[in-house]
Protein backbone atom coordinates (compact mmCIF):
# COMPACT_ATOMS: atom_id res chain seq x y z
CA UNK A 1 0.00 0.00 0.00
CA UNK A 2 2.78 2.40 1.02
CA UNK A 3 4.85 1.46 -2.01
CA UNK A 4 2.03 1.89 -4.51
CA UNK A 5 0.89 5.17 -2.91
CA UNK A 6 4.40 6.65 -2.94
CA UNK A 7 5.01 5.43 -6.50
CA UNK A 8 1.76 7.06 -7.60
CA UNK A 9 2.63 10.35 -5.85
CA UNK A 10 6.06 10.45 -7.51
CA UNK A 11 4.73 9.52 -10.95
CA UNK A 12 1.97 12.12 -10.61
CA UNK A 13 4.59 14.70 -9.66
CA UNK A 14 6.68 13.84 -12.75
CA UNK A 15 3.65 13.97 -15.04
CA UNK A 16 2.54 17.29 -13.56
CA UNK A 17 5.94 18.83 -14.27
CA UNK A 18 5.98 17.22 -17.70
CA UNK A 19 2.65 18.81 -18.55
CA UNK A 20 4.16 22.19 -17.63
CA UNK A 21 7.34 22.01 -19.71
CA UNK A 22 6.68 19.10 -22.13
CA UNK A 23 10.42 18.32 -22.20
CA UNK A 24 10.13 14.56 -22.60
CA UNK A 25 6.96 14.51 -24.66
CA UNK A 26 8.12 17.15 -27.13
CA UNK A 27 11.53 15.53 -27.66
CA UNK A 28 10.17 11.99 -27.96
CA UNK A 29 7.14 13.08 -30.01
CA UNK A 30 9.07 15.04 -32.62
CA UNK A 31 11.67 12.31 -32.87
CA UNK A 32 8.93 9.72 -33.49
CA UNK A 33 7.39 11.84 -36.23
CA UNK A 34 10.75 12.37 -37.92
CA UNK A 35 11.53 8.64 -37.81
CA UNK A 36 8.11 7.85 -39.24
CA UNK A 37 8.55 10.29 -42.12
CA UNK A 38 12.02 8.88 -42.84
CA UNK A 39 10.68 5.33 -42.85
CA UNK A 40 7.89 6.45 -45.17
CA UNK A 41 10.29 8.12 -47.60
CA UNK A 42 12.82 5.30 -47.54
CA UNK A 43 10.59 2.24 -47.62
CA UNK A 44 7.36 3.40 -49.31
CA UNK A 45 8.07 1.31 -52.42
CA UNK A 46 9.02 -1.83 -50.48
CA UNK A 47 7.42 -4.94 -52.06
CA UNK A 48 4.49 -6.36 -50.10
CA UNK A 49 6.23 -9.64 -49.31
CA UNK A 50 9.24 -7.77 -47.84
CA UNK A 51 7.16 -5.55 -45.57
CA UNK A 52 6.57 -8.10 -42.77
CA UNK A 53 10.36 -8.42 -42.50
CA UNK A 54 10.98 -4.69 -42.28
CA UNK A 55 8.07 -3.36 -40.21
CA UNK A 56 8.98 -5.07 -36.88
CA UNK A 57 12.48 -3.62 -37.21
CA UNK A 58 11.13 -0.11 -37.89
CA UNK A 59 8.76 -0.29 -34.90
CA UNK A 60 11.22 -1.57 -32.31
CA UNK A 61 14.17 0.43 -33.61
CA UNK A 62 12.10 3.57 -33.13
CA UNK A 63 11.10 2.39 -29.62
CA UNK A 64 14.76 1.72 -28.78
CA UNK A 65 15.84 5.23 -29.82
CA UNK A 66 12.89 7.03 -28.24
CA UNK A 67 13.49 4.96 -25.11
CA UNK A 68 17.17 5.92 -24.92
CA UNK A 69 16.24 9.57 -25.47
CA UNK A 70 13.68 9.39 -22.66
CA UNK A 71 15.89 7.48 -20.25
CA UNK A 72 18.75 9.96 -20.53
CA UNK A 73 16.33 12.64 -19.31
CA UNK A 74 14.10 10.75 -16.91
CA UNK A 75 16.17 11.70 -13.84
CA UNK A 76 17.00 15.22 -15.11
CA UNK A 77 14.53 16.94 -12.78
CA UNK A 78 16.08 15.20 -9.80
CA UNK A 79 19.63 15.80 -11.03
CA UNK A 80 19.05 19.45 -11.87
CA UNK A 81 18.32 20.58 -8.34
CA UNK A 82 19.61 17.59 -6.38
CA UNK A 83 16.10 16.54 -5.35
CA UNK A 84 17.17 12.92 -5.62
CA UNK A 85 19.05 13.40 -2.34
CA UNK A 86 15.91 14.82 -0.74
CA UNK A 87 14.02 11.70 -1.83
CA UNK A 88 16.79 9.41 -0.60
CA UNK A 89 16.85 10.99 2.85
CA UNK A 90 13.05 11.15 3.17
CA UNK A 91 11.01 8.13 4.31
CA UNK A 92 10.42 7.13 0.70
CA UNK A 93 10.69 3.53 -0.44
CA UNK A 94 13.46 3.36 -3.09
CA UNK A 95 11.35 0.88 -5.00
CA UNK A 96 8.67 3.57 -5.29
CA UNK A 97 11.21 5.83 -7.02
CA UNK A 98 11.99 3.02 -9.45
CA UNK A 99 8.33 2.20 -10.08
CA UNK A 100 7.44 5.84 -10.72
CA UNK A 101 10.29 6.43 -13.16
CA UNK A 102 9.64 3.17 -15.00
CA UNK A 103 5.94 4.07 -15.21
CA UNK A 104 6.64 7.53 -16.64
CA UNK A 105 9.08 6.06 -19.18
CA UNK A 106 6.43 3.52 -20.14
CA UNK A 107 3.82 6.27 -20.58
CA UNK A 108 6.16 8.17 -22.93
CA UNK A 109 6.98 5.02 -24.93
CA UNK A 110 3.32 4.05 -25.23
CA UNK A 111 2.50 7.58 -26.32
CA UNK A 112 5.06 7.28 -29.12
CA UNK A 113 3.71 3.85 -30.09
CA UNK A 114 0.26 5.42 -30.40
CA UNK A 115 1.77 7.51 -33.20
CA UNK A 116 4.10 4.85 -34.62
CA UNK A 117 1.64 1.98 -34.97
CA UNK A 118 -1.12 3.89 -36.84
CA UNK A 119 1.59 5.65 -38.84
CA UNK A 120 3.13 2.37 -39.98
CA UNK A 121 -0.36 1.02 -40.77
CA UNK A 122 -0.99 4.08 -42.91
CA UNK A 123 2.34 3.84 -44.76
CA UNK A 124 2.53 0.07 -45.28
CA UNK A 125 -0.50 -2.04 -46.29
CA UNK A 126 0.82 -5.16 -44.50
CA UNK A 127 0.79 -3.30 -41.17
CA UNK A 128 -2.98 -3.08 -41.52
CA UNK A 129 -2.93 -6.19 -39.29
CA UNK A 130 -2.28 -3.83 -36.36
CA UNK A 131 -5.69 -2.26 -36.94
CA UNK A 132 -7.39 -5.61 -37.58
CA UNK A 133 -6.12 -7.08 -34.29
CA UNK A 134 -6.00 -4.09 -31.93
CA UNK A 135 -6.10 -6.14 -28.71
CA UNK A 136 -3.14 -8.32 -29.67
CA UNK A 137 -1.24 -5.32 -31.01
CA UNK A 138 -1.83 -3.39 -27.78
CA UNK A 139 -0.70 -6.37 -25.68
CA UNK A 140 2.44 -6.76 -27.77
CA UNK A 141 3.34 -3.07 -27.58
CA UNK A 142 2.65 -2.84 -23.82
CA UNK A 143 4.68 -5.98 -23.06
CA UNK A 144 7.61 -4.92 -25.26
CA UNK A 145 7.73 -1.38 -23.91
CA UNK A 146 7.40 -2.59 -20.29
CA UNK A 147 10.47 -4.79 -20.67
CA UNK A 148 12.44 -1.91 -22.18
CA UNK A 149 11.34 0.63 -19.56
CA UNK A 150 11.89 -1.84 -16.72
CA UNK A 151 15.52 -2.56 -17.47
CA UNK A 152 16.27 0.92 -18.86
CA UNK A 153 15.15 2.75 -15.72
CA UNK A 154 17.63 0.77 -13.66
CA UNK A 155 20.55 2.05 -15.70
CA UNK A 156 19.16 5.57 -15.95
CA UNK A 157 19.22 5.60 -12.13
CA UNK A 158 22.83 4.46 -12.10
CA UNK A 159 23.80 7.34 -14.34
CA UNK A 160 21.73 9.85 -12.37
CA UNK A 161 24.10 9.34 -9.45
CA UNK A 162 27.28 9.11 -11.50
CA UNK A 163 29.01 11.86 -13.43
CA UNK A 164 26.14 12.23 -15.88
CA UNK A 165 27.91 10.60 -18.78
CA UNK A 166 24.76 9.83 -20.69
CA UNK A 167 26.69 8.26 -23.52
CA UNK A 168 27.33 5.35 -21.19
CA UNK A 169 23.61 4.74 -20.97
CA UNK A 170 23.43 3.81 -24.60
CA UNK A 171 26.54 1.66 -24.39
CA UNK A 172 25.09 -0.27 -21.46
CA UNK A 173 21.43 0.01 -22.38
CA UNK A 174 21.35 -1.47 -25.85
CA UNK A 175 23.08 -4.76 -25.05
CA UNK A 176 20.91 -5.23 -21.95
CA UNK A 177 17.63 -4.39 -23.64
CA UNK A 178 18.45 -6.56 -26.64
CA UNK A 179 16.58 -9.64 -25.34
CA UNK A 180 13.42 -7.55 -24.79
CA UNK A 181 13.73 -5.93 -28.24
CA UNK A 182 14.47 -9.25 -29.99
CA UNK A 183 11.51 -10.96 -28.37
CA UNK A 184 9.23 -8.05 -29.25
CA UNK A 185 10.53 -8.10 -32.79
CA UNK A 186 9.90 -11.83 -33.21
CA UNK A 187 6.40 -11.51 -31.75
CA UNK A 188 5.61 -8.58 -34.08
CA UNK A 189 6.79 -10.58 -37.06
CA UNK A 190 4.54 -13.45 -35.91
CA UNK A 191 1.61 -11.04 -35.66
CA UNK A 192 2.16 -9.73 -39.19
CA UNK A 193 2.60 -13.25 -40.59
CA UNK A 194 -0.41 -14.63 -38.73
CA UNK A 195 1.88 -17.21 -37.12
CA UNK A 196 0.04 -19.73 -34.85
CA UNK A 197 2.73 -19.46 -32.14
CA UNK A 198 2.01 -15.79 -31.47
CA UNK A 199 0.25 -16.46 -28.11
CA UNK A 200 3.32 -18.43 -26.98
CA UNK A 201 5.59 -15.52 -27.91
CA UNK A 202 3.38 -13.12 -25.97
CA UNK A 203 3.44 -15.34 -22.88
CA UNK A 204 7.22 -15.57 -23.15
CA UNK A 205 7.42 -11.80 -23.48
CA UNK A 206 5.23 -11.41 -20.37
CA UNK A 207 7.52 -13.81 -18.49
CA UNK A 208 10.54 -11.75 -19.60
CA UNK A 209 8.77 -8.61 -18.31
CA UNK A 210 8.26 -10.19 -14.88
CA UNK A 211 11.86 -11.39 -14.76
CA UNK A 212 13.31 -8.01 -15.77
CA UNK A 213 11.06 -6.03 -13.43
CA UNK A 214 11.87 -8.25 -10.46
CA UNK A 215 15.59 -8.15 -11.22
CA UNK A 216 15.63 -4.39 -11.79
CA UNK A 217 13.55 -3.74 -8.66
CA UNK A 218 15.91 -5.90 -6.64
CA UNK A 219 19.03 -4.16 -7.93
CA UNK A 220 17.64 -0.61 -7.97
CA UNK A 221 18.56 0.47 -4.44
CA UNK A 222 22.16 -0.67 -4.74
CA UNK A 223 22.46 1.01 -8.14
CA UNK A 224 20.95 4.25 -6.83
CA UNK A 225 22.63 4.46 -3.44
CA UNK A 226 25.50 2.02 -3.95
CA UNK A 227 26.80 -0.51 -1.48
CA UNK A 228 27.71 1.72 1.42
CA UNK A 229 27.76 5.02 -0.42
CA UNK A 230 25.84 7.16 -2.81
CA UNK A 231 27.70 8.09 -5.96
CA UNK A 232 26.80 11.75 -5.60
CA UNK A 233 27.78 11.95 -1.97
CA UNK A 234 31.03 10.12 -2.54
CA UNK A 235 31.90 12.32 -5.52
CA UNK A 236 31.20 15.45 -3.51
CA UNK A 237 33.29 14.21 -0.62
CA UNK A 238 36.24 13.52 -2.91
CA UNK A 239 35.86 16.90 -4.61
CA UNK A 240 35.67 18.70 -1.26
CA UNK A 241 38.77 16.92 -0.07
CA UNK A 242 40.71 17.85 -3.20
CA UNK A 243 39.82 21.52 -2.61
CA UNK B 1 6.46 9.38 18.29
CA UNK B 2 8.46 9.46 21.54
CA UNK B 3 11.22 12.05 21.89
CA UNK B 4 14.62 10.41 21.68
CA UNK B 5 17.11 11.28 24.40
CA UNK B 6 20.13 10.94 22.12
CA UNK B 7 19.00 11.15 18.52
CA UNK B 8 22.53 10.86 17.12
CA UNK B 9 25.70 9.21 18.30
CA UNK B 10 28.72 8.67 16.10
CA UNK B 11 31.21 6.32 17.72
CA UNK B 12 34.73 6.11 16.29
CA UNK B 13 33.56 6.93 12.80
CA UNK B 14 36.06 6.59 9.98
CA UNK B 15 35.48 6.94 6.26
CA UNK B 16 37.75 6.04 3.38
CA UNK B 17 37.20 6.47 -0.35
CA UNK B 18 39.70 4.02 -1.77
CA UNK B 19 43.04 5.05 -0.27
CA UNK B 20 41.78 8.48 0.71
CA UNK B 21 40.91 8.67 4.39
CA UNK B 22 38.36 11.45 4.91
CA UNK B 23 37.29 10.83 8.51
CA UNK B 24 39.19 9.22 11.37
CA UNK B 25 37.88 8.17 14.79
CA UNK B 26 35.15 10.79 15.04
CA UNK B 27 33.20 10.67 18.31
CA UNK B 28 30.16 12.93 18.38
CA UNK B 29 26.79 12.88 20.04
CA UNK B 30 23.89 15.27 19.71
CA UNK B 31 21.25 15.23 22.43
CA UNK B 32 17.63 16.27 22.21
CA UNK B 33 17.25 20.03 22.64
CA UNK B 34 20.87 20.69 21.69
CA UNK B 35 22.27 22.62 18.73
CA UNK B 36 25.80 21.57 17.82
CA UNK B 37 27.93 23.48 15.32
CA UNK B 38 30.47 21.73 13.15
CA UNK B 39 33.21 24.00 11.87
CA UNK B 40 36.29 23.30 9.79
CA UNK B 41 38.07 24.18 6.59
CA UNK B 42 36.92 23.02 3.16
CA UNK B 43 37.67 19.32 2.76
CA UNK B 44 37.88 18.71 6.49
CA UNK B 45 35.10 16.13 6.25
CA UNK B 46 32.04 18.07 7.50
CA UNK B 47 29.72 17.13 4.64
CA UNK B 48 30.91 13.53 4.67
CA UNK B 49 30.14 13.37 8.38
CA UNK B 50 26.61 14.74 7.81
CA UNK B 51 26.10 12.30 4.92
CA UNK B 52 27.06 9.45 7.25
CA UNK B 53 24.73 10.74 9.94
CA UNK B 54 21.78 10.80 7.54
CA UNK B 55 22.63 7.45 5.96
CA UNK B 56 23.68 8.61 2.49
CA UNK B 57 27.09 7.15 3.24
CA UNK B 58 28.05 4.20 5.38
CA UNK B 59 31.06 4.54 7.67
CA UNK B 60 34.15 2.48 6.84
CA UNK B 61 34.67 2.00 10.56
CA UNK B 62 32.91 2.83 13.80
CA UNK B 63 29.24 2.80 14.67
CA UNK B 64 26.35 5.10 13.86
CA UNK B 65 23.61 5.11 16.52
CA UNK B 66 20.22 6.71 15.97
CA UNK B 67 17.88 7.07 18.92
CA UNK B 68 20.25 4.97 21.00
CA UNK B 69 20.14 2.00 18.63
CA UNK B 70 22.93 0.91 16.29
CA UNK B 71 22.00 1.88 12.73
CA UNK B 72 24.28 0.16 10.20
CA UNK B 73 21.63 1.06 7.61
CA UNK B 74 19.23 4.00 7.92
CA UNK B 75 15.81 2.57 7.18
CA UNK B 76 12.46 4.17 6.44
CA UNK B 77 11.46 4.46 10.10
CA UNK B 78 14.72 6.21 10.99
CA UNK B 79 14.58 8.47 7.95
CA UNK B 80 11.15 9.59 9.16
CA UNK B 81 12.85 11.05 12.27
CA UNK B 82 15.69 12.82 10.48
CA UNK B 83 15.66 15.88 8.23
CA UNK B 84 18.61 17.01 6.14
CA UNK B 85 18.91 20.46 4.60
CA UNK B 86 21.90 21.28 2.41
CA UNK B 87 23.05 24.37 0.56
CA UNK B 88 21.75 22.76 -2.64
CA UNK B 89 18.13 23.31 -1.77
CA UNK B 90 16.81 20.09 -3.33
CA UNK B 91 13.52 21.61 -4.46
CA UNK B 92 11.65 21.12 -7.73
CA UNK B 93 11.90 24.50 -9.52
CA UNK B 94 8.84 23.84 -11.70
CA UNK B 95 6.57 23.26 -8.72
CA UNK B 96 5.21 25.97 -6.47
CA UNK B 97 6.41 26.24 -2.88
CA UNK B 98 3.16 24.70 -1.66
CA UNK B 99 3.36 21.86 -4.21
CA UNK B 100 6.92 21.07 -3.09
CA UNK B 101 5.76 20.97 0.53
CA UNK B 102 2.65 18.92 -0.23
CA UNK B 103 4.58 16.36 -2.28
CA UNK B 104 6.98 15.56 0.55
CA UNK B 105 4.21 15.76 3.17
CA UNK B 106 2.15 13.22 1.21
CA UNK B 107 5.17 10.95 0.73
CA UNK B 108 5.77 11.05 4.49
CA UNK B 109 2.12 10.48 5.28
CA UNK B 110 2.11 7.45 2.95
CA UNK B 111 4.96 6.03 5.03
CA UNK B 112 2.92 6.58 8.20
CA UNK B 113 5.21 9.40 9.40
CA UNK B 114 4.05 12.57 11.13
CA UNK B 115 3.37 15.70 9.11
CA UNK B 116 2.90 19.25 10.38
CA UNK B 117 0.37 21.66 8.80
CA UNK B 118 2.00 23.40 5.85
CA UNK B 119 0.63 26.95 5.85
CA UNK B 120 1.68 27.82 9.43
CA UNK B 121 5.21 26.64 8.60
CA UNK B 122 5.33 28.72 5.44
CA UNK B 123 4.14 31.70 7.43
CA UNK B 124 6.75 31.10 10.12
CA UNK B 125 9.51 31.10 7.49
CA UNK B 126 8.03 34.19 5.81
CA UNK B 127 6.95 32.41 2.63
CA UNK B 128 3.17 32.25 2.83
CA UNK B 129 2.81 35.19 0.44
CA UNK B 130 4.81 33.26 -2.16
CA UNK B 131 3.27 29.84 -1.52
CA UNK B 132 1.79 29.51 -5.00
CA UNK B 133 4.77 30.88 -6.89
CA UNK B 134 7.06 28.55 -8.84
CA UNK B 135 10.19 27.81 -6.83
CA UNK B 136 12.29 28.54 -9.93
CA UNK B 137 11.41 32.22 -9.48
CA UNK B 138 12.60 32.29 -5.85
CA UNK B 139 15.82 33.86 -4.64
CA UNK B 140 18.41 31.50 -3.11
CA UNK B 141 17.51 32.75 0.33
CA UNK B 142 13.82 31.99 -0.19
CA UNK B 143 14.69 28.51 -1.45
CA UNK B 144 16.85 27.95 1.61
CA UNK B 145 13.97 28.93 3.88
CA UNK B 146 11.56 26.73 1.95
CA UNK B 147 13.94 23.77 2.28
CA UNK B 148 13.96 24.36 6.03
CA UNK B 149 10.16 24.59 6.11
CA UNK B 150 9.94 21.29 4.24
CA UNK B 151 12.35 19.72 6.71
CA UNK B 152 10.35 20.93 9.71
CA UNK B 153 7.09 19.74 8.15
CA UNK B 154 8.25 16.21 8.93
CA UNK B 155 8.45 17.01 12.67
CA UNK B 156 11.97 15.55 12.82
CA UNK B 157 13.79 14.67 16.02
CA UNK B 158 17.17 15.24 14.42
CA UNK B 159 17.86 18.09 12.00
CA UNK B 160 21.07 18.10 9.98
CA UNK B 161 22.00 21.37 8.27
CA UNK B 162 24.87 21.66 5.82
CA UNK B 163 25.86 25.32 5.36
CA UNK B 164 22.35 26.59 6.16
CA UNK B 165 23.36 30.25 6.24
CA UNK B 166 24.66 30.23 2.67
CA UNK B 167 22.79 32.77 0.52
CA UNK B 168 20.75 34.10 3.44
CA UNK B 169 20.69 37.84 3.97
CA UNK B 170 20.74 39.30 7.46
CA UNK B 171 16.96 39.10 8.09
CA UNK B 172 17.00 35.57 6.69
CA UNK B 173 19.79 34.56 9.07
CA UNK B 174 17.98 36.11 11.99
CA UNK B 175 14.80 34.28 11.07
CA UNK B 176 16.67 30.98 10.75
CA UNK B 177 18.37 31.55 14.11
CA UNK B 178 14.98 32.34 15.67
CA UNK B 179 13.43 29.16 14.26
CA UNK B 180 16.35 27.03 15.45
CA UNK B 181 16.10 28.47 18.96
CA UNK B 182 12.35 27.73 19.02
CA UNK B 183 12.87 24.19 17.74
CA UNK B 184 15.63 23.57 20.24
CA UNK B 185 13.26 24.60 23.01
CA UNK B 186 10.79 22.05 21.65
CA UNK B 187 13.43 19.31 21.96
CA UNK B 188 14.85 19.15 18.45
CA UNK B 189 18.46 18.01 18.13
CA UNK B 190 20.39 19.98 15.50
CA UNK B 191 23.81 19.39 13.96
CA UNK B 192 24.87 22.16 11.59
CA UNK B 193 28.01 22.78 9.62
CA UNK B 194 29.01 26.29 8.65
CA UNK B 195 31.88 28.62 7.88
CA UNK B 196 29.93 31.51 9.32
CA UNK B 197 31.23 31.76 12.89
CA UNK B 198 28.93 34.61 13.90
CA UNK B 199 25.87 32.66 12.85
CA UNK B 200 27.17 29.49 14.50
CA UNK B 201 27.86 31.31 17.75
CA UNK B 202 24.38 32.82 17.72
CA UNK B 203 22.50 29.52 17.61
CA UNK B 204 24.69 26.75 19.02
CA UNK B 205 25.19 25.28 22.48
CA UNK B 206 28.42 23.61 21.48
CA UNK B 207 30.88 23.90 18.63
CA UNK B 208 33.27 21.20 17.47
CA UNK B 209 36.17 21.67 15.09
CA UNK B 210 36.82 19.08 12.41
CA UNK B 211 40.29 19.18 10.93
CA UNK B 212 41.73 16.68 8.45
CA UNK B 213 38.94 14.28 9.31
CA UNK B 214 39.49 14.36 13.06
CA UNK B 215 37.65 16.22 15.82
CA UNK B 216 40.30 18.58 17.20
CA UNK B 217 38.46 20.64 19.74
CA UNK B 218 35.20 21.56 21.35
CA UNK B 219 33.77 24.68 22.97
CA UNK B 220 30.62 24.66 25.08
CA UNK B 221 28.41 27.63 25.76
CA UNK B 222 28.77 28.24 29.46
CA UNK B 223 26.22 29.54 31.89
CA UNK B 224 26.17 33.07 33.29
CA UNK B 225 29.44 34.95 32.84
CA UNK B 226 30.91 32.18 30.66
CA UNK B 227 28.32 32.80 27.95
CA UNK B 228 29.94 36.12 27.04
CA UNK B 229 33.22 34.41 26.30
CA UNK B 230 31.61 31.80 24.02
CA UNK B 231 32.14 33.84 20.86
CA UNK B 232 35.81 34.47 21.68
CA UNK B 233 36.47 30.82 22.46
CA UNK B 234 34.77 29.68 19.22
CA UNK B 235 36.77 32.23 17.24
CA UNK B 236 39.94 31.05 18.96
CA UNK B 237 39.10 27.42 18.19
CA UNK B 238 38.34 28.10 14.56
CA UNK B 239 40.55 30.95 13.45
CA UNK B 240 43.75 30.03 15.22
CA UNK B 241 43.86 26.63 13.62
CA UNK B 242 46.35 26.69 10.71
CA UNK B 243 44.14 24.90 8.18
CA UNK B 244 41.17 27.16 8.81
CA UNK B 245 43.17 30.37 8.66
CA UNK B 246 44.87 29.04 5.53
CA UNK B 247 41.49 29.18 3.80
CA UNK B 248 41.12 32.83 4.78
CA UNK B 249 44.63 33.65 3.57
CA UNK B 250 43.97 31.87 0.26
CA UNK B 251 40.75 33.84 -0.12
CA UNK B 252 42.58 37.12 0.51
CA UNK B 253 45.35 36.21 -1.94
CA UNK B 254 42.79 35.34 -4.56
CA UNK B 255 41.07 38.68 -4.04
CA UNK B 256 44.32 40.60 -4.44
CA UNK B 257 45.56 38.57 -7.43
Amino acid sequence: MRLSRQAWLLAKNDLRQELRDLELVATAGFFTLVVLVMFGLSFASLPLRAQPLAIPGMLWLAVAFVGALTLTRIFDRERESDTLRALLTAPVDRLAIYASKAAVTLVVLLGCCMVLVPGLSFLFPVAGVFAERPGTTAALVVLGCTAYAGVGTLFAAGLATSSGKNVLLSVILYPLTSPALMWSLVATRALLDGHPDLPTYLVQLAALDVLLLVLAGWLFESVLVGPGRSGTAARRARAAHRR
Amino acid sequence: MPTLVTPLELCGIGKRFGRLSVLRGVELRVDAGEVVGLIGANGSGKTTLLNIAVGLLSPSEGERRLGGDPAPEVGLEQRARIAFVTHTTQLYPRLSARENMVLFAELRAAAGAEVAPIDPLLERLGLLHAADRMVGTFSRGMMQRLALARALAGRPQLLLLDEPFTALDRPGRERLAEVLVQERAAGLAVLLSSHDYDAVVAVTDRVVLLEDGRLRGEVRRGKGADATGYRDRVAELGLLRPSVSLDIRQGEEAMHA
